[in-house]
């Protein structure tokens, strides 16, 4: 099938606002966006510019807009969106040539909930590891799923308006740790959470639960965690 | 202001789905409800200092703008109280039933509940407003 990749160029140093591109290409329905992507540099245009690293959905780097939604690139087939697709950079973070957004205010607020086991207690007698139940590591299952590809954030209207908000990625990061019953640590995880700029500022519009290309259950862990910290449980 | 010009550009830039629609309908009618309070508390005031000024406002009330708006405005009224509702409901008191099918049917649900709520009050103040304005009541 003949597909037509619409895709919003920026490029500062040639042009100070955005244009588009347009590339005809033949492709199979099977194809992803990805190998689209790829084939359009590779063949037609090599200033097209856009991230991508492992091409099997594990990396997080390909999250682009098409046709208005976030998505990965290299998880979504031609056969899913049509023959006309449009490519934008992801919302709410400064483009910084094509598809390619300053990705470092996302991975400052993932830092800033400590996304790391914390637990001060000496190593268990034997000396191995710290051991936990099935029914303990299924609590946080779900949030451990997260790549940080920045598609919820991304998609958070909360987030386009106030590029502070912490956005949902860091909240999914914060549950995996204050729900995991190795860690002690629950109280650093929320510091950052309890702030201004914290977990109090969603609205639940639920965008991120829809754009998450991991199908984690973003809302649901965002209100765990508010529950947790109103309960004084987060501690 | 820039933040509202990126809101604007951002929420026009990405295809809504029903909890985007339900989150703008809720800051459009908390807005309305807010602006609504202050020209009300304003003009209830003047009742004590300026008794004219409040005869005036009670005039500007039943003018065609003011008389359709207040029909909106208790459709935003109804749908703010009922999507804050539904909104404490799964936040508080049921995050499991955060899943993405009982989401959009809560939204679709909230919005025809806030519907048929809306209905009488829509009915007699509309049948009001086509009096005053039409009928010279």
């Amino acid at each position: 099938m003949l597909v037509t990749l619409k895709i919003k160029r920026f490029d500062p140093e040639r042009n100070p606002s955005s244009w588009w591109s347009s590339f005809t290409l033949e492709a199979d329905p099977a194809d992803r966006i990805l190998d689209l992507l790829v084939r359009a540099k590779d063949e037609l245009d090599g200033s097209l510019t856009f991230r991508r690293s492992c091409g099997h959905g594990i990396c997080g780097s390909c999250a682009v807009r098409v046709n208005g939604t976030n998505k990965l690139a290299c998880k979504t087939l031609v056969h899913d969106i049509g023959s006309k697709i449009v490519l934008e950079p992801l919302l709410g973070l400064r483009v910084e040539k094509d598809l390619v957004v300053d990705m470092d205010p996302f991975f400052a607020s993932f830092r800033s909930i400590k996304p790391f086991l914390i637990n001060g207690d000496p190593l268990p007698a034997n000396g191995r590891e710290r051991l936990q139940s099935p029914a303990e590591r299924m609590r946080f299952d779900d949030t451990t799923k997260c790549i940080l590809c920045a598609a919820c954030t991304t998609a958070c209207p909360v987030f386009w308006a106030d590029g502070e908000y912490i956005g949902p990625a860091a909240i999914v990061a914060a549950h995996r740790f204050v729900f995991d019953s190795r860690d002690h640590g629950a109280a650093e995880h929320i510091v950052a959470l309890a702030e201004a700029e914290g977990i109090w500022r969603c609205r639940t519009a639920f965008q991120c639960t829809t754009a998450c290309p991991r199908e984690i259950k973003v809302t649901k862990a965002i209100a765990e965690v508010k529950g947790a910290i109103l309960r004084g449980e987060a501690r | 202001m820039q933040s509202l010009a990126k809101f604007t550009y951002a929420s026009t830039h990405y295809r809504p789905r029903e909890g985007m629609i339900a989150f703008i309908l809720h800051r459009i009618s908390g807005l309305a409800v807010l602006l609504f309070l202050s020209i009300h508390i304003l003009d209830t005031s003047l009742v004590y200092f300026y008794p004219s000024g409040y005869e005036d406002f009670m005039d500007a009330y039943r003018s065609p703008f003011f008389m359709l708006a207040e029909i909106a405005l208790m459709a935003g009224v109804v749908y703010h109280g009922l999507n804050g509702f539904r909104i404490a409901l799964f936040d508080l008191v049921f995050p499991a039933a955060w899943t993405i099918d009982r989401e959009r049917f809560s939204v679709r649900l909230t919005i025809f509940l806030a519907f048929l709520l809306w209905l009488p009050a829509g009915i007699i103040m509309g049948g009001n407003f086509i009096g005053y304005t039409f009928l010279g009541w």
